[in-house]
């Protein structure tokens, strides 16, 4: 009873003490799901613990994830061994396919957490099934050599890598092994990670390899992840490898945790047992790994970086064609190392067939690409008929194995070539159809070509040739409508100086004459007609008033022309007038 | 006459030098080249084109099952020698086979295709000199009107039929073929844009912007999307 009442005395004299703690905790909040495992179609619960003064949370968006929420709830929780009132949120996970995923903290404070989605067919050791077989018993393990625990005891991260040296640019598989306690892992935040920079590392598989072991007397869930590395230079490199984690951890101090030790109910116990997750990194212990040169002795001239082990063959189809028709070549490398490194050169030797740029496709036999079958397609067009031979295909490669360069040869293929049809040649992949036109046969050695597709009349090249032209075209024709009328000017100043001259004669026969002449030829050239074919008719239509005069000059010269008539001295300054008047006047 | 003379003498000699200037002749072209598109590796020498030449390498690319490198070929080819028969034929059979639909051709683009474009270009300069010439003749020597005047007709008959032909092969400047099938046309011109529509391999479309990797087209139907540069090749191809 004294030991009671010195327990009770501690109690009351702490828990003021520890109230003031929790509300310093004003913003803390946590979630949990579970359970962390389900199966495709099966639902999981986050739960939401706020200690602070938050009225909602809001739902995330997450492919393949579909949250629903269940509600909300008021209660009290126990952090550090108090008791604080705190706000429950209630989501129901459902995924839509498998895989891990994380879900991130819903309030400012709350960490993630992650929940696993694994297929049907997969068991579920977290699901309780009544009518299931009692599942097998853990198996006994230990923990790989050189790695320790950490996080408290609650995690390990290994690293498995060759042990002997590498060659620069081989491919090696590498596993990481990271090892959860059941029920203090409460979530594993991402992929592990490998360190080391002068390194690549591909494929790292995304769903890990799970089993279960018992390991120092606690049941350890093994999470493995494969890859493959390959290192860029040669030397002596550290590599190690991590993972982020959420582990529950114990925030009473070594006092407390000896204070809680000591007390004999659970319901103390659990009350003085503070708890909370706690996001962390885990670290595998590093290793060393020598990394060599490729050796430069025996290197051959068609070596392109591929080391590994690799085998070769090939193939041909169709075995016969017809001149003109291609044919496909096949080419498999199989075997493991780094298939990123096998490339199409040695397609370049086929010299006496017309090819075009290979394709390839790389199927692997392994999660992570180190090993598999990459196959390359080559086009090949042979252009005379008769017995072909495609060359045997080498490929070079360095063997680590060996330690030295090998050489993978395929044999020399033997083709039919058929002479080349005439037409209905066949576009293949085209529906093979019985009325079908096929292709026209090709044209024979092009005479003619151009440097430039775009038509002559969009270059801007050639554009210069019309505009010039118009201009010059232009230009005449300005110049000829100018030396048209000066020479009407200068005629007319002549024919005016002559019919001054017969006035001052009182030469009426020259003066008519030469009025008469000039006016026809001014009229031929504006009404565009030969002046023998102007009438009367057309000078009363073309002229009017004007008409009748000129009708009687044109009479009065024709008589006196025919009759010698001589008129007066103010006629002719009239005429000279009127004559003037008509030479001078604008074509119409 | 000596005035009507004058620009006739200008005239030639402008045909002269324009064709002299246009067309240099290049050496002939034996054999299809592999790449229908300049090569993007430096090249000493500037691509040259020639109808039969890209006929044969159309051919060559329908029979490997590459109906979109093919298409791309005949159409240029058909720029070239529109008139010819066994490049339209194939062109229409290998779209036939590539389920890609084919606009039939109205009878005036018939009919103003006949020409091809190199000789109506000139046909075009011809009719601006037999224009030019008719109007100065008519101006410097009135007699004879009528063979100005029928100069100046046939010079705006040949005028009208090389602005028709190239008013029928201005949408071909800015044509483009799809190379590859299933080609996304994507919302904006981004790579994680989401995917308005996809288009088959083969299918004739219209550019109409550029940014960045990443072409404007519509299709026939009045589509518009963003396809990425590498999956389609211009008929034309940019300077």
């Amino acid at each position: 009873m004294r030991w009671v009442r010195i327990l009770v005395a501690t109690l009351c004299a702490f828990a003021p003490a520890r109230y003031a703690m929790a509300q310093t905790l004003d913003d803390l909040a946590y979630e949990t799901v579970e359970p962390s495992r389900i199966k495709l179609g099966e639902s999981a619960i986050l739960r939401v613990t706020s200690f602070g003064r938050i009225k909602d949370v809001t739902l995330p968006i997450i492919p393949g994830l579909v949250f629903e929420p269940l509600g909300r709830s008021q209660g009290f929780d126990f952090v550090n061994g108090a008791t604080l009132p705190a706000t429950f949120f209630s989501i129901r996970i459902t995924p839509q396919f498998a895989g891990v995923f994380t879900i991130p903290g819903l309030t400012p404070s709350s960490r993630p957490v992650g929940l696993e989605v694994v297929k049907g067919d997969e068991p579920n050791p977290y699901t309780w099934h009544s009518q299931q077989p009692t599942p097998a018993p853990v198996p006994t393990g230990t923990l790989p050599k050189g790695v320790q625990l950490q996080a408290g005891g609650a995690a390990f991260v290994h690293l498995a890598i060759p042990a002997r040296p590498i060659y620069v640019g081989e491919s090696v598989p590498v596993e990481i092994d990271v090892g959860l306690r059941a029920g203090i892992v409460t979530a594993v935040n991402g992929l592990p990670t490998l360190k080391g920079s002068d390194f690549t590392f591909n494929n790292l598989s995304k769903q890990p390899e799970r089993r279960q072991e018992s390991i120092d007397g606690g049941t350890f869930i093994l999470l493995s992840w494969h890859s493959a590395l390959a290192a860029v230079k040669p030397g002596e490199f550290e590599l190690s490898a991590e993972a982020p984690l959420t582990v529950k951890m114990s925030t009473l101090s070594a006092a407390d945790r000896a204070i809680a030790s000591r007390l004999a109910y659970p319901l103390l116990q659990s009350m003085y047992s503070g708890v909370a997750p706690k996001d962390m990194t885990i670290e595998s212990s590093p290793l060393q790994l020598k990394v060599l040169p490729l050796p430069m002795e025996g290197q051959p001239e068609n070596f392109s970086g591929a080391v590994g082990n690799f085998r070769v063959s090939s193939e041909v189809s169709p075995a016969s064609v017809a001149a003109g028709e291609p044919l496909t070549l096949r080419l498999h490398i199989s075997g493991a190392g780094n298939f990123d490194r096998v490339d199409s050169t040695m397609f370049d030797h086929l010299d006496h067939w017309k090819t075009y740029p290979a394709k390839s496709s790389f199927t692997p036999s392994d999660a992570v690409g180190n090993e598999g079958e990459k196959v390359f397609e080559q086009p090949l067009i042979a252009a005379q008929p008769g017995e072909q031979s495609i060359p045997g295909l080498e490929f070079a490669y360095f063997n680590p194995n060996t330690r030295q360069y090998e050489h993978a040869q395929t044999p020399a293929i033997k083709v039919t070539v058929a002479p080349a049809l005439a037409s209905g040649l066949s576009l293949s992949g085209a529906p093979a159809t019985g009325s079908a036109l096929g292709l026209r046969p090709d044209h024979r050695v092009p005479q003619n070509s151009a440097s430039e597709l775009r038509p002559l009349y969009f270059r801007p090249s050639f554009l210069i040739i019309p505009t010039t032209l118009a201009l010059l075209l232009a230009g005449s024709w300005f110049a000829v409508r100018a030396n048209a009328a000066r020479a009407n000017s200068k005629g007319a100043r002549k024919v005016l100086a002559q019919l001054d001259a017969a006035a001052r004669a009182g030469d009426s026969s020259a003066f008519f004459t030469a009025a008469r002449n000039a006016l026809l030829q001014r009229f031929a050239a504006q009404w565009r007609m030969p002046a023998d074919q102007i009438t009367v008719a057309d000078l009363r239509a073309r002229l009017g008033a004007t008409g009748e005069d000129l009708e009687r000059l044109f009479a009065i010269a024709d008589e006196t022309r025919y009759s010698d008539h001589q008129s007066g001295g103010a006629d002719f300054q009239r005429w000279i007038s009127l004559i003037r008047g008509q030479l001078s006047s604008e074509r119409k | 006459m000596r005035t009507a003379k004058i620009p006739m003498v200008i005239a030639v000699i402008a045909l002269w030098a324009g064709q002299v200037l246009a067309q240099p002749t290049q050496p002939t072209q034996l054999s299809p080249s592999p790449s229908p598109s300049p090569s993007p590796s430096p090249s000493p020498s500037p691509p040259t084109y020639s109808a039969d030449g890209l006929y044969n390498l159309a051919n060559a690319y329908a029979r490997a099952g590459k109906p979109g490198l093919a298409v791309l070929s005949y159409e240029r080819a058909a720029l070239l020698a529109p008139a010819d028969p066994d490049i339209n034929a194939n062109l229409a059979y290998v779209r036939a086979s590539a389920h890609v639909p084919m606009k039939p051709l109205s009878r005036f683009a018939r009919l103003v295709g006949t020409t091809s474009p190199a000789a109506a270009a000139w046909l075009g300069i011809l009719g601006i000199a037999l224009v030019g010439i008719g109007l100065v003749a008519s101006r410097a020597a009135p007699r004879f009107l009528w063979i100005p005047r029928g100069g100046v007709l046939l010079g705006i008959a040949l005028i009208a039929l090389a602005a028709s032909n190239a008013m029928l092969l201005w949408p071909h400047m800015h044509e483009a073929v799809i190379l590859v099938d299933q080609a996304p046309a994507r919302v904006s011109p981004a790579p994680m844009a989401d995917t308005a529509f996809a288009l088959r391999e083969a299918e004739s479309v219209t550019m109409t912007a550029e940014y960045e990797d990443f072409i404007l087209i519509r299709t026939g139907g009045g589509l518009t999307g963003w396809v990425s540069r590498a999956s389609l090749g211009a008929v034309v191809p940019s300077d």
